[in-house]
């Protein structure tokens, strides 16, 4: 199966699954899809696994907010600090790409494998950033069980139906989710 | 044990669901992981891994860093194995970039993979014997581990945390003895590997105690998502080298060792197996790379990749290691994230442990083979 054949099994079962504007590069064996709202997913997934993609790569997301604010991190964030001026270039607090996508959105990304036809399918969802909510994927691959708890943990994103919704990574007093680009360290016992 | 006083004789010795801390500080749980194991007897009823001791947020790290500085942090992931590490962020960033590397540097990185993977795998064969109460094989094995170590310090100065692959190709070709002294390692090496057989693998007490714990079945692996040993040791035929070739992968012929049953002596034998792949590997490469540059030509100081996202994934010591990476235009990457096979592969052992006895539980957990450094990032 190639992607193009992938696509035009999509277009016949899902007409509003569209493919994404932006494609994952990497192999010509990679397709790239987005879908429109949380409802769609779990028919999707139960669709793909019933045509062989049984193997569950990556669960995780995406913050589109915009550039990082720099008081997430706790460190100096200039990485060059111990070099004398001009010996290697100095790499700026990022900036805002003029014309890129940023939006209030959270883009959640699955990636799907066939084993025995050696290619991967890529999901992408939108979702609020304020109490964004999935139906979680567990039951359909137990795979999805850490990784969703890391974006929970990372990202704060619910996933509906999750046998233990809790923290993963990071400490209980850590507050906010970390890998917002918004987020702002608050001070704790270790600083 | 509560309120025994006033219990009778019977109820004293009556058995009671009982919770044993394993971990965080434990030597074998290779690093900083806590398991509660809830035990009734000697069965477990209840796992529940606890990790993230270690994490020290490198996708978030990436987030200000430019992409030279960005291999610098794949070194710590899989600290035992850093070479793969450097290797797929190098692939994710230049199919973004459009980067072509020139040939020998592909063979370069071919040769330092699978160094890197019979040193980690190495480390397991050594770690796995103490686990199992044998601890002669870990002498043996560290025997040889230095000897590697020793080529990657003559080679780029570092023996743990290389930072040697970058983007466009490799950090400088080798040194000019390097070559034949790697030839005079793996023609001395060959026969050791025919050692530790006697020494472990077919050592009758050594399959007893692992041959009958810790099954998985094939399904149950893909299920949950397993990678690298583990998933071939219960028979499934996923090795990234093979499904979508990266360095000079298509250029050299090697097998994939496939387990049968998916017990710990099946994820063990992969291992060892593997390693006389990549002795193999190492050998071809060394016969097929001619000189040529080791780096490509114009890589920026510091790259603005265009507006993109690109995945690439390839065969670390521990399973499938991939990298999500989206680029927003900018110095540093919009967003990096890490597949870790460990972290996915330890997934499982909340699942497998139950029912298992206690004495079992460190033969599977060393059987998975983690690295903690990779399960927290």
């Amino acid at each position: 199966m190639t992607a193009e054949e992938l696509y035009a099994k999509f277009a016949a079962q899902f007409p509003k699954v569209q493919k994404a504007s932006v494609e994952v590069k990497g192999s010509p064996a990679y397709a790239t899809l987005r879908l429109n709202s949380p409802a769609e997913l779990e028919p999707v997934i139960e669709w793909l696994k019933g045509l062989g993609f049984t193997y569950l790569d990556i669960v995780t997301a995406t913050d589109y907010k915009g550039p990082i604010d720099v008081k997430g991190f706790v460190m100096d964030p200039n990485p060059n600090a111990f070099l004398p001026e001009g010996a290697t270039p100095q790499i700026e607090a990022p900036t805002a790409t003029p014309n890129y996508p940023y939006r209030e959105a959270f883009e959640l990304e699955y990636c799907l494998t066939y084993l025995e036809e050696k290619i991967k399918v890529f999901l992408k969802l939108d979702v609020p950033r304020d109490g964004g909510k999935v139906p979680s994927l567990v039951k359909h691959f137990p795979a999805a069980d850490w990784q969703e708890r890391e974006t929970l943990d990372l990202y704060g994103i619910g996933f509906e139906g999750h046998p233990n919704p809790t923290k993963i990574l990071t400490p209980d007093f850590i507050k906010g989710y970390p890998l917002r680009k918004d987020y702002v360290h608050t001070p704790d016992q270790f600083d | 044990m509560t309120e025994t006083t006033t219990a009778s004789p019977v109820e004293y010795l009556k058995t009671d669901e009982l919770f044993v801390n394993l971990g965080p500080q434990h030597p074998s749980t290779h690093g900083v992981l806590r398991v509660g194991l809830t035990i009734k007897g000697e069965v477990i009823t209840k796992a529940v891994p606890d990790v993230g001791y270690l994490h020290r947020g490198t996708e978030k790290l990436a987030e200000v860093r430019g992409y030279h500085h960005c291999v610098v942090l794949t070194d710590r992931w899989d600290y035992v194995s850093a070479m793969p590490n450097n290797l797929v962020f190098c692939l994710a960033a230049e199919k973004i970039m459009n980067l072509q590397v020139p040939e020998r540097a592909q063979y370069l990185r071919t040769i330092m993979c699978e160094m890197n993977r019979i040193a980690s795998h190495l480390l397991f064969f050594g770690t796995y014997g103490i686990d199992i109460g044998a601890f002669t094989p870990f002498l043996y094995a560290f025997r040889e581990r230095e000897m590697v170590l020793d080529l990657f310090e003559m080679l780029c100065g570092a023996r743990l945390t290389y930072n040697y692959i970058r983007l466009g190709g490799v950090m400088m070709d080798t040194p000019p003895e390097w070559i034949d002294k790697t030839k005079e390692f793996l023609d001395y090496f060959k026969p050791r590997l025919d050692e530790y057989d006697t020494l472990l693998t077919y050592n009758p007490i050594f399959m007893d105690r692992t041959q009958t714990v810790g099954l998985i079945p094939k399904d149950t692996a893909i299920a949950w998502g397993l990678s690298g040993p583990n998933l071939r040791g219960s028979g499934v035929n996923y090795d990234a080298r093979v499904f979508e070739p990266y360095a000079a992968y298509d250029k050299v012929k090697f097998d994939v060792p496939v387990g049968k049953t998916g017990s710990c002596w099946d994820r063990y034998f992969c291992r060892v197996a593997e390693m006389r792949q990549s002795v193999s590997i190492v050998e071809q490469c060394l016969k097929l790379m001619q000189p040529g540059d080791f780096a490509a030509k114009g890589v920026a100081k510091v790259p603005k990749p265009p507006p993109g996202e690109s995945y690439a994934h390839v065969e670390g010591s521990r399973g499938n290691l991939g990298i999500y990476l989206v680029s927003d235009g900018g110095q540093s990457p919009f967003r990096l994230h890490v597949r870790a096979p460990s972290f996915i592969n330890l997934a499982i052992l909340q699942d497998m442990l139950v029912g298992q006895k206690m004495a079992d539980v460190i033969a599977i957990l060393g059987s998975i083979d983690i690295v903690l450094g990779e399960v927290d990032r």
